[in-house]
């Protein structure tokens, strides 16, 4: 967050105007975004259409084995190298991240659903409810949470669903106690009184006022959180219990490349490249988002994304 | 005060006992029968006698309803005994607290370094405000989150215990053993803590007292010191507070990738062997701390800050 307070200074005339910008209006929040939450949007949609297009674009079959020339080096005809079972690198890679992107995302989407209903009941009920659910939040966010994420997929078995319920599992708890805090400053509005008076639902309320105008902030931490996600699905394929073999995935081929690592270096260095590019440039991208949104509300999210970033262990 | 801590008690109490009931129904989730796994693994045999599995299933007390079966491992774990290891034999107890000291130093070593670097990096950072000093240490804590310790951990071996032999690449048999792993764990701390302090002292720093100080004629220096450190301190020890918890829970990863026999390792082997009393008891013991050490963040605040408010 800090680097765009700082390095962005946004035009007078920006500034001036202030307050939300309307999510909707793509050219309002690109004009809006500082030149690293750019690069980072840029960088993860290309991260992203390459997976997504790795089967016509894959120079290779990423599971097309060839042992007479395993573990070679970067050449003409393997740009990026060939493992220890003789398959083509670039092709892993392009397909590696097409699980672990598509899981990370799911799981975000997930956490951004519950987590903002339970914040929004939490403000707008208040009382016994509003402290357990809050309690819970600020405990979780000491919890261990990818130990209990591994339990969960080892007694689940490694697979997909297993994967998002593990990762969701927690996930909620941030957005959770981010949208209470907006929802509380946003109940004290006159337009919650006046459909309180006309006599709206809570259910309606939470719907159509809070929610709308919450989402913002929740999905500029929806990215600094996917970034996240992104490294311990990978460390979940390192430890053998994320994606599974013959799959490529980049987790899973630091843990293979490793014992090869002192005689063929690049085995190791791409596969992690790839994770912490992508995770960068959607950690950029939420840092961008956040400024772009709301330019007088970038000093109150730097806590929410803090605290998001924390429970990422 | 004593109303605070009993409320805080009370849920504490009901968080450890949802806890204890998710961990304990662990095996029951994974659909597999304990006593047809446990003569499996006495004897070889491929179809077990009904007769037999009857017999341990009585012994052991598996047809009681899930609820005595509950209260008689919430019991006996109350009591200290953690029952057996499924795979070593060893008791469980004594497999936690060996590797929960393990990962103690461990955490201890990761997280004094990671404050030593990042405090200094943060205080320096506000001080600098926009200047390429300060652009340049939240470049590099931006980059640091973002590295996964999966990479940075062989990297890092590749590097100084394989090419350069500085230090020893797995195991622990020495303090030189922790240097890698340390180093590793202290990636992301270092990045967080390196922001929350620059974010509190910047927060301090813009307070109308600072200015006040600042306006009697107190130095910078001892402005900062005498006024901005403590103000700046609570976000920081919150922080720290967290990753003390998170940490005493093992870095799975970094725990497997040096080959440290840490609570971390304990966890992923006991995972990998379906080691149910293993499992259930770590669990706990995992949680347990971390609630613990989240109460007691709490009521230190309220030592360090008196303005806290005790009921949030």
């Amino acid at each position: 967050m800090t680097a765009l307070e700082t390095a962005q200074a946004a035009p007078p005339g920006e500034k001036a105007r202030g307050g939300q910008t309307n999510i909707f209006s793509i050219p309002a929040v690109w004009s809006r975004t500082p030149w690293t939450g750019k690069i980072g949007l840029i960088t993860i949609t290309v991260i992203m259409l390459l997976a997504f297009a790795a089967p016509w674009i894959a120079p290779y079959d990423p599971n097309e084995i060839d042992l007479i020339n395993r573990l070679t080096g970067p050449s003409g005809a393997h740009w990026l190298g060939v493992d220890n079972f003789g398959r083509d690198v670039l092709s892993r890679l392009l397909y590696g991240g097409r699980l672990a992107l598509f899981i990370a995302a799911i799981s975000v989407v997930i956490s951004i659903v519950v987590g903002t209903l339970i914040g929004a009941a939490s403000g707008q009920i208040g009382g016994f409810f509003d402290e357990a659910a809050m309690r819970f939040v600020d405990l979780s966010l000491g919890f261990p949470t990818f130990i209990i994420a591994l339990v969960i997929v080892a007694i689940l078995g490694p697979g997909f669903f297993s994967l998002i319920l593990a990762l969701s599992f927690l996930g909620w708890t941030p957005y959770a106690r981010l949208v209470r805090g907006q929802t509380l400053s946003i109940n004290s509005q006159q337009f919650i009184e006046a459909a309180e008076a006309l006599g709206c639902s809570r259910w309606f309320i939470i719907t159509r006022h809070i929610v709308p105008h919450t989402i913002n902030p929740v999905l500029a931490m929806g990215f600094l959180r996917f970034g996240h996600m992104l490294i311990r699905i990978g460390a979940l394929s390192y430890l053998g219990l994320g994606v599974q073999p013959p799959d490529a995935d980049w987790g899973a081929m630091l843990r293979e490349a490793q014992p090869y690592m002192q005689r063929e270096p690049w085995l190791i260095i791409f596969p992690g490249l790839a994770i912490f590019i992508s995770a960068l440039a959607v950690t950029l991208a939420g840092q961008g988002l956040t400024h772009a949104f709301d330019a007088r509300a970038a000093h109150a999210t730097i806590s929410a994304s803090l605290v998001a970033e924390e429970q990422a262990r | 005060m004593l109303m605070f801590a009993l409320r805080r008690l009370g849920f504490v109490a009901v968080v450890l006992l949802v806890v204890s009931i998710f961990a304990f129904l662990v095996p029951y989730v994974t659909g597999r029968d304990p006593a047809r796994e446990i003569l499996q693994s006495r004897v070889a045999e491929r179809a077990p006698d009904e007769e037999v599995l009857e017999a341990i299933r009585e012994e052991l007390g598996l047809n009681e309803s899930l609820f005595v079966q509950y209260q008689r491992w919430l019991g006996s774990a109350v009591e200290g005994d953690l029952g057996y290891s499924m795979v070593s034999k060893e008791p469980v107890g004594e497999l936690l607290v060996n590797a929960l000291q393990i990962t103690f130093l461990l955490t201890t070593v990761t997280l004094t370094f990671s404050l030593l670097v990042s405090l200094p990096m943060g205080a320096l950072a506000a001080a600098r405000r926009g200047g390429w000093l300060d652009n340049a240490i939240v470049a590099v804590t931006q980059t640091g989150v973002a590295i996964p310790e999966y990479w940075l951990g062989p990297l890092l071996i590749l590097l100084f215990a394989l090419t350069l032999g500085l230090v020893p690449s797995a195991g622990l048999r020495g303090p030189e053993y922790l240097v890698l792993p340390a180093l590793t764990l202290a990636l992301r701390p270092i990045a967080y803590i390196t922001r929350i302090s620059r974010a509190a002292m910047l927060d301090v720093l813009s307070s109308p007292y600072i200015t006040a100080a600042r306006a009697r004629g107190l130095s910078y220096a001892k402005t900062v010191v005498r006024h901005g450190i403590r103000n700046a301190s609570l976000p920081v020890l919150s922080v720290f507070a967290m990753w003390f918890a998170g940490l005493l829970g093992g870095s799975v990863v970094v725990e497997v990738i040096f080959a440290v026999p840490g609570m971390g390792r304990l966890m992923y082997e006991g995972v990998l062997n379906s080691d149910i009393p293993l499992i259930q008891a770590g669990l706990m013991t995992i949680v347990a701390l971390a609630v613990v050490f989240n109460v007691l963040a709490d009521l230190l605040y309220t030592v360090i800050d008196p303005t806290v408010k005790l009921r949030r």
